[in-house]
């Protein structure tokens, strides 16, 4: 293959960082890269979740499958996801989630024998290896986000001051005001196509840094999946045979 | 309920303030609510006729004689209802709904009766107490209902919903409800013209004893009357003469001095003068002849008799003849011809049939009291028929006992069998009405309260009028303007509005009374000249003709201070008609009325101070009315009051007034909240006074039909299909109304977050595009729950079935040790879920039944009948025995379910939708904070429906959750606060980092790049609708075939083939596709190889043995063709055969 690259040099600057919250610029690339990116931290970026329940009793006044889901739902520490195997393509087991490569077994064992409803939290689940364990929810703090809303403010001799760029959510409401005055182009606003800010949060499940990490592995993984297909010549070829364009 | 309503309200109007002079009377609704409960209707009337009419119906039929020998007597002398108990073999069990709800059984108390009947030979009455006469069901919550008086906690313990709102019945364990049936008005004249154009009054007279219908009409100029009785009409001057007005000038007067009623009964005197009647006795003679041959068969009295027992008990049926005096009747006659004249000399307009005031409401209380009339009647004469039957087989020895004669089952099977069929058969009244009670709807808890209030129709449904479906103006208040169903029941079938009450009879003769007292001159007292006096009105109570008096206004504000006062009662309605000079008194039952603030010149009787105790706590709704601050308005009486929508509104005497179009001091009540003029159902939708009006009506059936809470026991109940949602959520922006019924404790839908815009194709025509998190998070996942029962069969020769320990077969791993699968267990469909055995001798008569042996016994396992290909678990088992004995075991099977493309959704405005397609989050729009649409609504959905309410309340929803508030939208709610205004909505957006308008800036999840244009986002109420395409989804290629015709079945159910019709087929042949049409109709159907005979061209037979063809008309096998038919047409010709019709079959070479 020749052609031109189009090889970029994206710049990251970290703002904030913090176990479920991160923030950071990502710069000098466009939209597509910035999107990848958090298409695969949203989709791809592996955690460990409960997908097979066994209930051996439940007299609980919640049936076996809304606790089964609820299970589902609970977050667990999945440092270690990267190194396991999906149980569906797991070699060691032929797929039954057996192994350890691909499983960890929890067991959820309450009982309430006084007459007050007791509450069972991610807390009464045992796990049988330490470090895949429900996250816990006291230690993590919700970052409050700074619920602040400016719109840049016209004074009297109409200069306008920019408070702050970020907070700003284009809504052309500003312009129309503009117009409104009698006013038109005192103001105009550009979005700076090539910079993006990404604020990742996390469940806890993985750290966010370590989730932006194990996303960037996936990508590359991912592009080296295309190029080795490219060298096989697979599909791809085929296909610009058939456009007629011919290499 | 209360408490928490108070609060919201007042933290409301901090926010919201209406101005400041008005009293803020949304207190008194959920009091008012608290009194009359929302069915209070339904438990009013079942009460009055507990408590009062079933002592009347005894009194009225209290003897029973002997027919030979009238000394031998049976007397009831007291009749009451206990508690609803069972009587099993020596204990009376006593019955809680639920039990009856989950054992199959009718929630019902003994009628007992006190008793004294004689002996013959002896001097001394037999007395008896506390005899049971049979078994009523009772309503739930009524006075005699356990339930009745009971707070939450106990509710609890009894297994019941505390927001349940009773009225209905338990007959074999199915919840009842008998609806409202709604009639014209009885014994009141209604003025009318017929099909011929000719004017006509009619009255339906109704009684204890009889109804009857009589017509007067006018035809070329006379007068006549129309009475089943008489084989022809009869000129009207003859009745007069035959009630003995003899003197035609008496009859003159008696319609009023003015000559135009003169010209108009000129030619009704002629004819009579014609026919040479001037006597009453010519007309009873005159009368004697034009009498119908329907009575010819009864025994002849005598003959003037016939026709003076008619004019008693017939014409007119509801005014009293005492003693023979039939001048209440003449002067009745005289007032209906007024009427009539006075429409045809254009005085007085026609009635209007559909005007709700001419209406009446049959209650389930009077509906049940008629069967009980009726059976109870049946019952007496059982008992004297039985009576007279011993009497004349009697031997001396062997005492008559009447008590002996009684049996119970005749009111018992009776009550039950009409509650359960809803077939009202009456001999008495010719009463045969069908589908008068219905199952109570359990799809939602919304479903529920809406049977309740729900008024079924008098005319039968496929009439073609377009009266009496309109919206009629008195409907006001009364019923709900959008509640009613499409299609052909449109206008027809209507909802009672939130206020509504409907009155039950109440005693005359206290009215009568104080009427009097107030100076109504008897008619009797008068000439027929002063009946119409110019200065005076006639005083009408309840169709009856009272008499006069001269001050009506003065009478009537007389009578409404007595009412005020509570010295007579609270619904009696007084309504001055000054067009008719009529006084009208209504006390009568089924008459809709509501309540309204009283005002004194405009000036509300209700100040700050009332409310405050009523916050407080030491006043109720009751003490309104008791001191008459409130009152109940009728439809009539609505007309003499001007009502008032708020008290500001008023201009302040004296200023303004030029541009006010009505004086302050003219006004004489307020409205208490004006979203009252809505129902149950309707007040769920927010903003419902910024939608297009149909689409409130779409949304009263849909929500119906919306999954959620049925109930707080849902789960411990036994309904036979039960669709539940695993999350159900409070709708961010509710109603006042929402919070009166409960709506926010048994929610139906789940607060999505709904980004309108066009995504993807998928969401063409209505269909949503739904985010796959959402689905994994919970969203719309819901619970289907269905019950079958297995009855362990006793059999006529004490044989029964029995239910073994499975061995370890297949399909049978569900079952416990003891045969029956266990709660817990997963099955799928076919699975077995008794392991029973039934004796293969079911009829012979077997010595000793117990000690059959294994192999008498046939597996007859029951298995599961669910959808293909789905797993679902058992929920319950419930064991017992039904009333005939018998074992049953009831299973609850548990489904949980997804929501997956083509699940039907629907938003509170009448907008439903299908999911479209299912979309993972990562290719979703998201917005610069993170949010992302649960679903996506194509935005066309907007421009032809106006759903205007929808985008206020995705507005005031994201305000909701952005300032944590939950917002209101009650109808017609802006100006008293209990609607929050866009304009305050849009602050509060704008605060919280929102664009005033609702619309967010978002990015496409596909490329990452903002979207071209703003996107209205926020959350919107959503309803998962009981449509599934599980339930329906069906296809085939080969499968069952009918036996007789053997073409593929018919109906999902007996997964049949999918039909080519013949507009199909049409299709097909205009196209020339020849092959296809052999394919589909004949190959794909029912192909059937046929041997024709070439010589007599009927059908032979093939015979496998000798291998050939034959025909069995010309007995030879040598011109035989074989050819395919289909089978339906071979049956065709031999069913053409078996009627002598022969078909014969022309074969030529092809």
């Amino acid at each position: 293959m020749e052609g031109v690259s189009y090889q970029r040099f994206p710049k990251v600057k970290i703002r904030e960082m913090k176990d479920d919250y991160m923030k950071f610029e990502l710069r000098e690339t466009d939209a597509s890269m910035a999107n990848a990116l958090r298409r695969v931290m949203i989709a791809e970026v592996p955690t460990i979740a409960i997908d097979l329940v066994e209930i051996e009793a439940n007299s609980s006044v919640l049936n076996d499958e809304f606790i089964a889901h609820r299970l589902g739902l609970i977050p667990l520490v999945s440092d270690d996801a990267m190194g396991m195997r999906f149980s569906r393509d797991c070699d060691a087991c032929d797929g039954d989630g057996q192994c350890e490569y691909c499983s960890v077994e929890f067991h959820l064992n309450v009982r309430c024998d006084s007459d007050q409803t007791l509450d069972v939290t991610s807390n009464d689940l045992r796990s049988t290896e330490p470090r895949v364990i429900p996250v816990d929810v006291a230690a993590r703090s919700l970052a409050s986000e700074s619920g602040g809303f400016d719109s840049p403010d016209q004074r009297l001799d109409l200069t306008v001051r920019v408070v702050d760029p970020e907070a700003y959510t284009y809504d052309e409401e500003v312009i129309k005001k503009a117009e409104a005055m009698g006013k038109p182009g005192l103001v105009e606003i550009y979005a700076k196509e090539d910079s993006f800010i990404f604020t990742v949060e996390s469940t806890g499940a993985i750290k966010s840094y370590q989730m932006v990490i194990n996303a960037i592995e996936i990508l590359k993984q991912k592009l080296d999946a295309v190029r080795l297909q490219d060298t096989v010549d697979a599909d791809i070829g085929e296909l610009t045979q058939h456009l007629g364009r011919g290499l | 309920m209360g408490y928490r309503e108070k609060d919201s309200v007042e933290t409301h109007n901090n926010h919201a303030k209406p101005i400041k002079s008005a009293v803020d009377k949304f207190a008194l609704l959920p009091e008012f609510l608290k009194v009359r409960g929302l069915v209070k209707q339904h438990i009013d009337s079942f009460n009055y006729f507990i408590n009062n009419e079933i002592k009347k119906i005894m009194k009225t039929n209290d003897r029973i004689e002997c027919p030979q020998d009238p000394s031998l007597y049976l007397r009831y002398t007291k009749i009451s209802i206990g508690k609803p108990v069972e009587y099993m073999e020596h204990h009376a069990e006593k019955l809680t709904p639920n039990i009856c709800r989950l054992s199959d059984r009718t929630y019902a108390s003994p009628i007992e009766v006190d008793i004294e009947y004689t002996v013959p030979n002896q001097t001394n009455k037999e007395y008896k107490k506390g005899l049971v006469i049979g078994r009523i069901p009772i309503m739930l919550r009524s006075s005699c209902c356990v339930l009745s008086g009971k707070d939450e906690a106990e509710l609890a313990k009894l297994g019941e919903c505390p927001l349940d709102p009773g009225g209905y019945f338990i007959i074999k364990g199915n919840e009842k409800v008998i609806l409202i049936q709604e009639q014209l008005s009885k014994n009141r004249i209604i003025i009318d013209t017929d099909s011929k154009g000719r004017v006509n009054a009619s009255v339906t007279s109704s009684t204890h004893e009889t109804k009857t219908k009589t017509v007067f009409f006018i035809d070329k100029d006379k007068i006549y009357l129309q009475l089943n009785q008489f084989s022809k009409p009869i000129s009207i001057m003859i009745i007069m003469k035959a009630m003995g007005m003899e003197n035609d000038q008496e009859v003159m007067q008696m319609l009023g001095r003015d000559p135009k009623y003169g010209f108009l009964l000129f030619p009704s005197m002629q004819e009579c003068r014609s026919e040479k009647i001037i006597t009453q006795k010519q007309a009873l003679e005159y009368l004697q002849g034009k009498l119908a041959n329907l009575s010819s068969l009864r025994f002849e009295i005598n003959k003037d008799d016939r026709v003076k027992k008619i004019l008693i008990n017939v014409f007119l049926a509801h005014v009293p003849v005492k003693d023979g005096n039939f001048r209440p009747k003449c002067i009745y006659t005289a007032v209906m011809l007024k009427r009539m004249m006075d429409a045809v000399l254009n005085v007085e307009t026609f009635d209007d049939k559909d005007y709700v005031g001419n209406k009446r409401l049959e209650l389930s209380g009077q509906l049940v009291a008629l069967l009980f009339e009726d059976l109870f009647k049946t019952m007496n004469s059982q008992v004297a028929s039985r009576m007279s039957k011993a009497y004349d087989k009697a031997s001396r020895s062997t005492p008559l006992y009447f008590i002996h004669y009684m049996m119970s089952d005749t009111i018992t099977n009776g009550l039950e069998r009409a509650i359960s069929t809803g077939n009202w058969d009456l001999k008495r009244f010719k009463m045969n009405r069908k589908g008068v009670s219905q199952v109570l709807s359990r799809l939602a808890f919304i479903a529920t309260l809406g049977y309740m209030t729900r008024v079924s129709p008098q005319f039968e449904k496929t009439r073609k009028v377009s009266g009496p479906r309109a919206l009629q103006p008195s409907q006001w208040g009364m019923l709900c303007p959008c509640d009613t169903p499409e299609g052909e029941g449109c206008g027809l079938t209507k909802n009672l509005a939130l206020m509504t009450h409907v009155t039950t009879d109440e005693e005359e003769g206290p009215l009568i009374k104080w009427c009097r007292k107030l100076g109504v001159v008897d008619v009797e007292d008068l000439s027929g000249e002063e009946l119409h006096a110019p200065d005076s009105f006639l005083v009408m109570l309840n169709g009856l003709i009272l008499g006069k008096h001269t001050k009506p206004q003065k009478f009537a504000n007389a009578m409404r201070k007595l009412r005020r006062k509570s010295v007579i009662g609270e619904f009696v309605s007084i309504f001055v008609h000054e067009r008719q000079r009529c006084v009208y008194v209504a006390s009568d039952g089924g008459r809709v009325c509501r309540p309204l603030v009283i005002a004194d010149k405009g000036v509300s009787r209700i100040k700050e101070y009332h409310m405050k105790e009523l916050r407080d706590g030491v006043r109720s709704f009751y003490d309104f009315v008791r001191e008459g601050l409130i009152e109940y308005l009728d439809v009539n009486e609505e007309n003499n009051a001007l009502i008032a929508l708020y008290e500001h509104e008023i201009p302040k005497d004296g200023h303004g007034e030029d541009n006010a179009d009505v004086q302050k001091s003219s006004i004489t009540h307020i409205e208490i909240e004006p979203f009252t003029i809505l129902g149950v159902v309707a007040g769920l939708i927010p903003y419902p006074h910024h939608n297009q009006s149909p689409r409130n009506t779409y949304q009263c059936a849909m929500g119906k039909q919306a999954m959620g809470n049925i109930a707080y026991n849902q789960l411990s109940r036994a309904d036979t299909l039960l669709y539940l949602l695993v999350y159900p959520q409070r709708p961010l922006l509710t109603t006042k109304t929402i919070e009166l019924v409960g709506y926010d404790k048994l929610g139906a839908g789940q607060n999505a977050t709904v980004a309108v815009m066009s995504y993807s194709g998928y969401d063409i025509e209505d269909a949503i595009v739904m985010n796959k998190s959402s689905l994994d998070r919970g969203f719309g996942r819901c619970i289907a729950l269905k019950k079958q029962i297995v009855v362990k069969e006793i059999y006529s020769n004490e044989t029964s079935d029995r239910i073994v320990r499975p061995q370890n077969e297949p399909r049978k791993q569900a079952l416990d040790a003891d045969g029956i699968a266990a709660p817990g267990q997963i099955v799928r469909r076919h699975d077995i879920l008794v392991n029973k055995q039934s004796p293969r001798n079911k009829k012979d008569r077997i010595t000793n039944p117990m000690a059959l042996k294994d192999c008498d016994y046939a597996p007859s396992n029951v298995s599961y009948k669910g959808p293909e290909g789905e797993t679902t678990v058992v929920d319950r088992v419930m064991l017992y025995s039904d009333k005939d004995n018998k074992m049953c075991v009831k299973f609850i099977i548990r489904h949980v379910r997804r929501p997956e493309i083509g699940d039907k959704f629907s938003s509170r405005h009448g907008q439903k939708g299908v999911i479209g397609t299912i979309v993972q989050q990562e290719d979703f729009p998201f917005s610069e904070e993170g949010i992302c649409p649960d679903l996506i609504m194509n935005p066309h959905g907007f421009p032809s429906r106006m759903t205007i309410g929808k985008m206020i309340e995705l507005l005031g929803s994201k305000a909701a959750v952005s300032s944590g508030r939950f917002h209101y939208g009650s109808a017609f709610g802006e100006p008293s606060g209990h609607a929050d205004k866009v304009e305050d909505i849009s602050r509060t957006l704008v605060k919280h980092g929102f664009n005033y308008s609702g619309k967010d800036l978002l990015y496409s999840g596909i490329s990452g790049k903002p979207l071209q244009a703003y996107i209205f986002m926020g959350p919107i109420y959503y309803q998962k609708l009981k449509h599934m395409v599980l339930d329906k989804m069906h296809a085939r290629s080969f499968g069952p075939r009918v036996t007789l015709t053997r073409q593929p079945t018919e109906g999902r159910a007996r997964d049949g083939g999918l039909r080519l019709g013949e507009m199909e087929r049409d299709c097909l042949i205009a196209y020339g596709a020849s092959m296809l049409i052999y394919e589909r109709l004949m190959l794909s159907s029912d192909p059937y190889q046929v041997q024709v005979c070439r010589q007599c061209g009927l059908l032979g037979y093939y015979n496998h043995k000798l291998k050939t063809s034959w025909c069995s008309m010309c007995k030879t096998g040598d011109s035989m063709s074989s050819l395919k038919l289909p089978y339906a047409c071979k049956l065709l010709f031999q069913e053409l055969q078996s009627m002598n019709v022969v078909p014969r079959l022309k074969l030529t070479e092809y």
